[in-house]
């Protein structure tokens, strides 16, 4: 008789979602990373500036920012489990869950990009700012985007279009969601804590 | 654990981190403390990779292929700091 470990040991590996996703979600990755490693080797040739330049934002901001993607993302990757257990209407809700956490996140952007305006912290104000507004302006179009798919996706699960064994679509739009969390807890250090 | 346990423990484990890197952040600025926000960065990407994104039931190459993304991320950022 064999055992559970050995069943688990056993399972065959799976991908989730779309293969063309994960080479989009890797695609996506590299531009990203050149944009944050940028700011990084940047950073090293003007410490002084970016010190005196990330006076200007406030961490716990960058904290709340956080706390609503993350918390958007689980109630994201729950809905997929919720269509898993043939429960569309949960997973529905779920959705639109995350679509209203990532809207705290959307409001607490926009407040932070109208404060630094108004104290005239625009693109070019400094080599800082500059790379400031193009790195979160950049992530921020994406968290659109995400949204977008998020709303899609909830009213597909509110028309039973997604089953326990053919929910392909959902997991693939909700990776999309992940990846966008992925690429903020490494920006979120770099652009607001690290000195 | 049922998987919507490990999700939900896997968020409050980002919570936890996320609160670390304002607190190592707020603390200073040595090498050790910036080695810290990093690895908490780190571990969050890990958290959203092998939880969220359920790559620790995925073909290995891809489940690495995800977590050196922000290894690399993390050790480029450490060498522009030293």
């Amino acid at each position: 008789m064999s055992t559970s470990a050995e069943t688990l040991a056993r399972a065959p590996r799976r991908l989730p979602g779309d293969l063309a996703m994960w080479f989009f979600i890797l695609a996506e990755l590299t531009v990203f990373a050149i944009l944050i490693l940028a700011f990084a080797v940047t950073q090293m040739f003007n410490p002084q500036l970016f010190d005196q330049s990330r006076a200007a934002l406030d961490s716990s901001t960058g904290l709340a920012l956080t706390l609503g993607l993350l918390t958007s993302g689980l109630f994201a990757a729950l809905s997929v489990e919720q269509v898993r257990q043939a429960r569309q209407g949960r997973a529905a809700l779920l959705l639109l869950a995350a679509l209203a956490s990532s809207c705290v996140y959307v409001a607490l952007k926009l407040d932070e990009y109208r404060h630094l305006a108004g104290l005239g912290l625009g693109m070019e104000h400094n080599t800082f700012f500059t790379l400031y507004w193009i790195l979160t302006g950049f992530h921020f179009l994406h968290v659109l985007l995400g949204m977008l798919i998020l709303a899609w996706l909830a009213e597909r699960c509110r028309r039973g279009a997604y089953r326990p064994d053919d929910h392909g679509g959902l997991e693939s739009g909700v990776l999309y969601w992940h990846m966008v969390d992925l690429v903020w807890v490494l920006l979120f250090p770099l652009v607001y804590v690290l000195r | 654990m049922s998987a919507s346990k490990v999700l939900v423990a896997c968020w409050l484990g980002l919570v936890a981190l996320s609160v670390c890197t304002v607190l190592l952040g707020n603390a200073g600025a040595t090498q050790a403390l910036a080695t810290g926000v990093l690895l908490a960065a780190f571990g969050k990407a890990w958290l959203i990779t092998d939880g969220f994104m359920e790559l620790r039931h995925a073909p290995r190459a891809w489940r690495l292929l995800l977590l050196g993304w922000p290894l690399v991320m993390a050790i480029g950022m450490l060498l522009t700091l030293l």
